[in-house]
């Protein structure tokens, strides 16, 4: 059942159901852990990452501790970020992170929740690291000139999360109401957060 | 097990010759960069990809490069960089510096 | 193995696809049975890493992995490295999906949705 001979449609998802049918059988795995960890799953939204993002802004002391050890310090958020070791990187007025792993698709998951499409596309995986300023381009994101940019290929264990500016124009915004302006793709480096217009 | 390398250290990443699951990008091989960062130490992706869980460990290394070093071609400017973790033994100390 | 995955630098030509699809459930179960296999809590002790997940991905044909989806790559090597390990074995497999396709057929005979 090699899948490229019946590739169709139904085929994966048909091969899905009976190797977890087996796996089952062979009490390797249950229905409910599988249903448990799907929840899971839709539970990881980047709604977390983006109450990261907002407490440091709000609190000098949570953000010079997630720079330093980045799952410990989300932790304290009552955030469960299992094994990952997170490394967060800190835009700035002259610098500018985007990250990307071009060797396959790692992700900042238990924050982020699943990777777009984009982020495991062979383009972005390819260009990225080469001509990141092109790539950011395309997503609408121009720098201005001095602005320097590094790249964070994933290769290894580490996880990265970018630390994105606050907007000028927030000053009167809440903690949850910035976090509300945190987009997945400024967390990624695709994307700056902008303030709500008036 | 102690870190061969120090932050700051300039270094150059080599081909050991490695084949099967290896985690070290094709791109950055020869290249110089900097250590930004000593990551710890990690079981090897070789053994692990091949079910060996309890290895020795590895020292990582967050090494910086110049993307106008990775790229002949790269038209951005010069203080643009990337950074990619890379295992010890995939590491010479660089005695040109950057 | 020829590194087909190591793609950095290698494409420079073509913008970044932006169109999103749905994720299905059997993708999401797909990942779910990854995550149960490898977690080092599980009784027994995990069955596989997430290295050999990428390794299994990585043996993959250029082919195959330039034209199977992403959960697709991902069922191909979570079949490969449990049957490599004998967990599941191949014949089984093949029996099981056999199974599993005509119950399909059956369910959807009479040209019911498709």
């Amino acid at each position: 059942m090699s899948l490229k001979h019946v590739h169709d449609d139904r085929s994966a998802e048909l091969l899905e159901r009976a190797f977890r049918e087996l796996l089952i059988e062979k009490g390797l795995v249950s229905d409910a852990a599988v249903d448990e960890r799907v929840e899971f799953m839709y539970a990881r939204t980047p709604a977390l990452g983006a109450r990261v993002v907002a407490r440091a802004w709000f609190d000098s002391g949570f953000k010079a501790r997630l720079l330093a050890d980045g799952s410990a310090a989300v932790r304290e958020l009552g955030i469960d970020v299992g094994a990952l070791k997170l490394v967060v990187v800190e835009n700035a007025p002259q610098l500018h992170n985007l990250i990307v792993c071009t060797l396959c698709s790692c992700y900042p998951r238990m924050l982020l929740g699943l990777p777009p499409d984009w982020y495991k596309s062979v383009e972005y995986r390819s260009r990225a690291v080469r001509e990141p300023r092109a790539v950011l381009a395309e997503f609408g994101v121009s720098l201005p000139a001095g602005v320097t940019v590094r790249v964070h290929d994933s290769t290894a264990d580490m996880r990265y999360l970018v630390l994105p500016m606050r907007p000028h124009g927030t000053a009167a915004l809440s903690e949850d109401e910035c976090a509300a302006l945190v987009t997945r793709d400024a967390m990624i480096g695709t994307a700056v957060v902008v303030a709500p217009k008036v | 097990m102690t870190a061969r390398f120090q932050l700051g250290e300039p270094v150059r990443v080599v081909d050991t010759g490695a084949s099967g699951h290896v985690r070290t990008p094709r791109y950055i091989r020869g290249k110089r960069g900097v250590v930004e960062r000593i990551c710890g130490e990690f079981r090897k992706p070789e053994e692990l990809a091949y079910g060996r869980y309890d290895g020795e460990r590895e020292s990582l290394y967050r090494v910086r490069f110049a993307q106008r070093e990775v790229w002949p071609d790269y038209s951005g400017p010069a203080d643009d960089t990337l950074d990619i973790e890379i295992y010890e033994r995939w590491l010479e100390r660089s005695e040109e510096g950057r | 193995m020829s590194g087909h995955h190591d793609l950095g630098g290698v494409r420079t030509d073509a913008p970044v696809p932006r169109a999103q699809h749905a994720i299905l459930p059997w993708e999401m179960r797909v990942d779910a049975l990854m995550q149960l296999l490898s977690d080092p809590q599980r009784p027994g002790g995990a069955l596989m890493s997430v290295d050999e997940l990428r390794r299994g991905i990585e043996s993959l044909s250029a082919d195959e992995y330039r034209s199977l989806g992403y959960y697709e790559r991902w069922l191909q090597s979570l079949i490969a490295i449990m049957t490599e390990k004998g967990v599941v074995e191949r014949a089984e497999l093949e029996r099981r999906f056999a199974e599993v396709e005509r119950a399909h057929e059956r369910e959807h005979a009479g040209g019911g949705e498709r």
